[in-house]
């Protein structure tokens, strides 16, 4: 039992707990709690991953700023609609037939993969790697993005405009 | 652990997240599915990149992180102005592409 | 008649000046609007046609035996020659019959004129048009070169006659008596078309030329030629009125006279004689076929004659004459002397047009068809003499020209050692003296209504018309009489055929007297005494309620069966079609919810239908 098999499977048992958390639970608001918890979940299967900068940037990112606007938008709009909102689900059992069956589609092919189990040694220090990458050949990509997030920017503040 | 196991993982938790997507009658509910998928995804993208020795995957990743979180603001922008002008984010009622 | 060929070109003239005077008037609205302008163009025209046929006849020259006297140009092409032509066929037949519809043509044209005074001046354009029309389509009938050429024509002329049949479109009994004519003749056609095609199959030409050399070298096949010659005569039986489809011509009678004068008892009907005539080449192979066309006509004639002789109305024994007359052309044919006939078909068709001409005369005069309300025209010669002459003709008193065609039919009939149709025809020839001056006196001399009224006022234009055609009666029998006289005999018939046909006539005629204008026989005890045959003929012995049968049972039955699968199988396939469409699309418009999320429902299937494809295709 390496340490990487019992960090792996204790992971994995988190992410999968809490994503089962985030579709199930009838709260909304708890739901984006355990989401929180997924993403933290991700975040250390990418320290497994050999990509502590990705753990960072995922730990920020996501589990801080997308949380943090999903439940302003929770708060939003339960206020408005002045009660709690009750998430009962609809169709589940259709749901859950299709989902399994994506999985096992997507499973099965995993299954005749040919099995996959070394590791290529690192070359040097991940982060500077991506950091020379994100200003060398993906520069263009780099300025799209900026661009792409201008453009979020402005169509947020437009919907988030008050009514004429 | 071999690839294979990091592939399916992130296939269960993309199969959890489409669950979501398809059973929760709130809107941003469904966002929050796909969150769980897009997070799948960089699994995927991560496990791939480290077992090929190739840092493609990691730059996308960084990518797909910065737009999925662009996504969900203008999303959320928009249910919440639905919200302003039907009074309602319950998918169900959200039918006005009805044929 | 000797072997004559004419122009091709003058031919052509012929037909196309008819054919421009029913464009004119039938594209050109205030022409046919103003009747003056109308009957003047078509006059004009047939006068030009007159001409134009007389100049055939003029200048034809003798031809060879051997040559062909068509002219004709290709109109459906085919592999190794073409499959039909068209053209002109310009031999001593077309150019009399040329002659014959041109000028009784013109006669008739000229009668309307004021006849049909009275009709509406918008109705008489249309009347002229339909008129040169007509004429048209007889000098195409009679000058075609091809069977299939005939039969277009013929068709026209079937159509010339419903529309001029039913000119007074809003009488009910015209309407019907068109359509009745129409069907009947097209009963007719449906054998003469599938013997036509049959024997383009068996030979591989329609053109007559072609088919009597065939005929001559024996290049037809023996088996099917009775068969195919039969069906060609049932169109002539059509056509010509023969039993049993002579029922349409009585009711034609709801036409105008005039028009019943031209074209159903100088033209149209002999139509079916001339294609006998014309293709007597062909008839000639089938021996069996030719003595069932001289028994049918003689038995055609007797019967009519008998109708005739119970018939009030004056254009219905006109009629019933036409069909009897009919028969005994188709009689001449079926006998071999076919040329004995075709006399008989173009002296017939004058004096026949003049009868029903004076017949007009008299109806105009008295407003009504029945002879029982007529007489008291002893004293007005101009109105009497031309029937009575033309009467007389009909009957066969020489020196008038339906004498010597008569006998001349009766000889040929005993040469063939026809017996029975012989004595038929004899007895015919009794019957129709009989009946034609029976309708003689009544009209003309018995005392009665006439005398009161001074005179009758008939218009100068019909008496013209009718004097014209007496004496061309008069003129064509004395030249018959002088030919006869100066050959010093008439072919091989028996010397005492004359006499005998005299006698029948006189004996008809001293029938007729005695019983209506002496009043020395009554006629009821002369029906009495012949009862069964007076009640049967009265009631036209039945064939029309067998016709009408027919038509409701079979027909209208068929009609319906078939109107009954129209509408619920054909139409029913295809609005369940259309309900199973409609249906299916309101099914698959459930499929567009507005719900995102059943959206995302087809993308995770087409994702599962991607994985199954390439899990198929890796294998």
């Amino acid at each position: 039992m390496t340490l990487e098999t019992v960090g792996f499977a204790g992971v994995a048992v988190v992410l999968l707990a809490a994503s089962l958390g985030v579709v199930l639970t009838p709260n909304l608001f708890h739901s984006v709690l355990w989401l929180a918890a997924a993403l933290v979940a991700t975040g250390g299967v990418f320290l497994l991953l050999d990509a502590p900068f990705l753990f960072g940037v995922q730990l920020l990112l996501y589990a801080g700023g997308v949380v943090t606007i999903v439940v302003f938008a929770i708060m939003l709009t339960e206020r408005l609609a002045g009660r709690t909102i009750r998430q009962a689900s609809r169709y589940l059992v259709n749901g859950a037939v299709l989902s399994a069956a994506v999985f096992i589609g997507v499973a099965g092919f995993l299954v005749q993969a040919p099995a996959v189990t070394g590791r290529p040694a690192l070359a040097g220090d991940l982060t500077v790697a991506v950091g020379r990458a994100l200003v060398g050949p993906f520069a263009l990509v780099l300025e799209l993005l900026g661009v792409l997030l201008v453009i979020a920017l402005l169509g947020a503040l437009y919907f988030a405009r008050s009514e004429p | 652990m071999p690839l294979g196991a990091y592939l399916t993982l992130a296939a269960a938790v993309f199969a959890i997240g489409l669950f979501g997507v398809l059973t929760r009658r709130n809107a941003v509910g469904i966002l929050l599915g796909i969150e769980l998928m897009l997070n799948a995804v960089n699994i995927n993208l991560v496990a791939f990149a480290r077992f090929s020795g190739d840092l493609g995957g990691i730059i996308f990743t960084l990518f797909t992180i910065a737009i999925t979180v662009a996504e969900v603001a203008v999303g959320l922008a928009i249910v919440i102005v639905i919200f302003r002008v039907r009074r309602t984010v319950e998918a169900d009622h959200l039918d006005l592409l009805r044929g | 008649m000797s072997f004559r060929v004419g122009s091709a070109m003058v031919a052509l003239l012929v037909l196309a000046l008819p054919f421009v005077s029913f464009l004119l008037l039938a594209l050109v609205r205030p022409l046919r609007r103003s009747a003056v302008a109308a009957g003047t163009t078509s006059i004009a025209f047939m006068v030009a046609a007159v001409g134009a046929a007389f100049w055939l006849s003029w200048r034809s020259v003798p031809r060879a035996l051997l040559q062909s006297p068509s002219t004709t140009w290709t109109w459906i092409p085919a592999d190794g020659g073409p499959m039909a032509t068209v053209g002109v066929m310009v031999d001593e037949k077309s150019m009399a019959m040329c002659m014959l519809v041109t000028f009784v043509s013109l006669m008739v044209q000229l009668y309307s004129w004021a006849y049909l005074h009275d009709e509406p001046r918008t109705s008489l354009g249309r009347y002229y048009a339909y008129h040169s029309l007509f004429a048209f389509s007889m000098l195409g009938l009679v000058l075609a070169p091809t069977f299939i050429q005939m039969f277009v024509f013929w068709e026209l002329v079937g159509l010339c006659s419903y529309l001029l049949i039913g000119y007074w479109y809003d009488r009910p009994s015209a309407a019907r008596a068109a359509v009745k004519a129409f069907w009947i003749t097209k009963l007719g056609d449906l054998g003469f078309v599938t013997g036509i095609v049959m024997l383009w199959v068996a030979a591989g030409t329609f053109d007559f030329w072609d088919l009597f050399r065939l005929a001559n070298t024996g290049g037809l096949p023996r088996e099917g030629m009775p068969l195919i010659m039969f069906l060609i005569y049932l169109g002539a039986v059509g056509k010509s009125a023969q039993f049993p489809l002579h029922i349409w011509l009585p009711d034609a009678m709801e036409g105008p006279t005039p028009v019943s004068a031209l074209i159903h008892a100088a033209t149209m009907v002999t139509a079916g004689v001339f294609l006998v005539t014309r293709a007597f080449p062909l008839f000639l192979l089938v021996p069996d076929v030719l003595t069932l066309i001289a028994w049918v006509g003689a038995f055609t004639a007797l019967l009519a004659a008998s109708m005739a002789c119970v018939e009030n109305d004056i254009k219905r024994v006109l009629a019933y004459s036409t069909v009897s007359q009919l028969g005994y052309m188709m009689a001449a044919a079926g006998a071999e002397s076919p040329a004995a006939g075709f006399n008989h078909l173009l002296t017939h068709g004058v004096f026949k047009a003049l009868l029903f001409l004076g017949a007009g005369v008299v109806i105009h005069v008295f407003h009504t068809n029945d002879i029982f309300r007529m007489g008291g025209l002893r004293a007005q010669p101009l109105i009497w003499v031309p029937f009575v002459l033309a009467t007389l003709a009909l009957a066969g008193v020489p020196p008038l020209p339906g004498f010597f065609t008569k006998e001349a039919i009766l000889g040929g009939v005993l040469e063939a050692h026809l017996t029975v149709p012989f004595a038929m025809l004899a007895l015919t020839a009794f019957l129709t003296a009989f009946y034609m001056f029976r309708v003689v006196f009544l009209t003309f001399f018995r005392p009665g209504l006439g005398d009161s009224h001074a005179h009758h006022h008939v218009p100068p234009l019909m008496s013209l018309v009718c004097w014209t055609l007496a004496a061309f009666t008069l003129a064509s029998g004395v030249a018959m009489a002088r030919q006869v006289l100066g050959s010093g005999q008439h072919g091989d018939a028996p010397p005492w055929l004359p006499a005998f046909s005299l006698a029948l006539a006189g004996a008809g005629i001293l029938l007729a007297w005695l019983t209506y204008q002496r009043q020395a026989l009554d006629p009821a005890r002369l029906s009495a005494a012949l009862a069964p045959l007076d009640w049967a003929a009265r009631r036209r012995y039945g064939i029309d309620a067998v016709f009408l049968g027919l038509y409701r049972v079979a027909l209208l039955a068929f009609s319906r069966l078939v109107g009954w699968f129209d509408r619920y199988v054909v139409d029913g396939i295809l609005n369940v079609l259309s309900a199973w469409t409609l249906r299916a699309g309101d099914r698959a418009r459930r499929l567009q919810s507005g719900l995102p999320q059943d959206y995302v429902y087809g993308v995770a299937f087409g994702v599962l239908l991607l994985f199954v494809l390439a899990q198929w295709r890796l294998r």
